[in-house]
């Protein structure tokens, strides 16, 4: 497999994680505000 | 929300086209890659960490503790971009140098950079009165600001080092493929619109916990 592949799908498996996890942070402290 | 998806999409189509598309540069040849990561996290390094300094001094004169969870919320977040810089370097070193770390000068002065904060949040968590902590952590802040430009300006190029030139070169021209430069200002944009997010993320985080301790 070309190794440009492996590397962008790391990256963009990386990022895809790291922002899901802030907008679930981000909603959680919506939830906090809210209270 | 709308913002948030942008910012999302435009990192993944700049790392697309940067991994896929861009050349590489012929002395880094496949260690091109790291490029769109380290400069960024670099650049966002001093960024936030001129923030943390900007507020420090905001909170000195008008003792508005908001200033102080800006303060520290950069130090943490620049730290942390810090801290990528330097393993995205390290890992480079080795593939370009041989072995991960060489104590070279810019090296060596990533490492105080990463000491001088690592202090800085040692200091905030060894001191429980708030206001005293603010103006003591305020204090430090901005000394130690002081020495980032010299780490990372100056120091590495008053010594021979085998890093490549920075962006803008001695001779002060940026030296760069079309395609690389566009590549690169859109992963610097990116993540500097990745930082302001985490900024007001975090700043609004340390209001929830003064409010819970204020309950």
């Amino acid at each position: 497999m070309d190794r440009n592949f492996v590397v962008l799908g790391v990256s963009l498996l990386v990022w895809g994680l790291l922002f899901v996890w802030v907008l679930r942070v981000e909603k959680r402290v919506r939830e906090l505000e809210k209270r | 929300m709308v913002l948030r998806v942008l910012l999302f999409l435009w990192i993944a189509v700049a790392m697309v086209v940067a991994l896929l598309k861009a050349p590489l540069v012929p002395m880094l040849e496949e260690t091109t890659r790291v490029l769109y990561f380290h400069i960024p996290a670099a650049w966002l390094t001093v960024v936030a960490l001129g923030w943390s300094m900007v507020n420090s001094i905001v909170y000195l004169v008008k003792r508005d503790l908001r200033a102080d969870d800006h303060a520290a919320a950069a130090a943490e977040l620049g730290l942390l971009f810090c801290v990528g810089a330097t393993v995205s370097g390290a890992l480079w070193a080795k593939a370009m140098w041989g072995s991960y770390w060489n104590w070279d000068p810019r090296e060596t002065s990533i490492f105080f950079i990463l000491l001088l904060y690592t202090a800085y949040l040692a200091l905030r968590g060894s001191i429980e009165d708030e206001e005293k902590r603010a103006r003591l952590s305020a204090i430090y802040s901005v000394a130690a600001f002081v020495a980032v430009p010299f780490l990372i300006f100056v120091v590495p190029r008053m010594y021979e080092t085998l890093h490549p030139d920075p962006i803008i070169n001695p001779r002060g021209k940026v030296d760069m493929d079309p395609m690389i430069r566009w590549c690169f200002l859109a992963m610097l944009v990116g993540f500097t619109g990745l930082y302001v997010w985490l900024q007001s993320l975090r700043v609004r985080v340390s209001r929830l916990e003064r409010a819970a301790q204020a309950a």
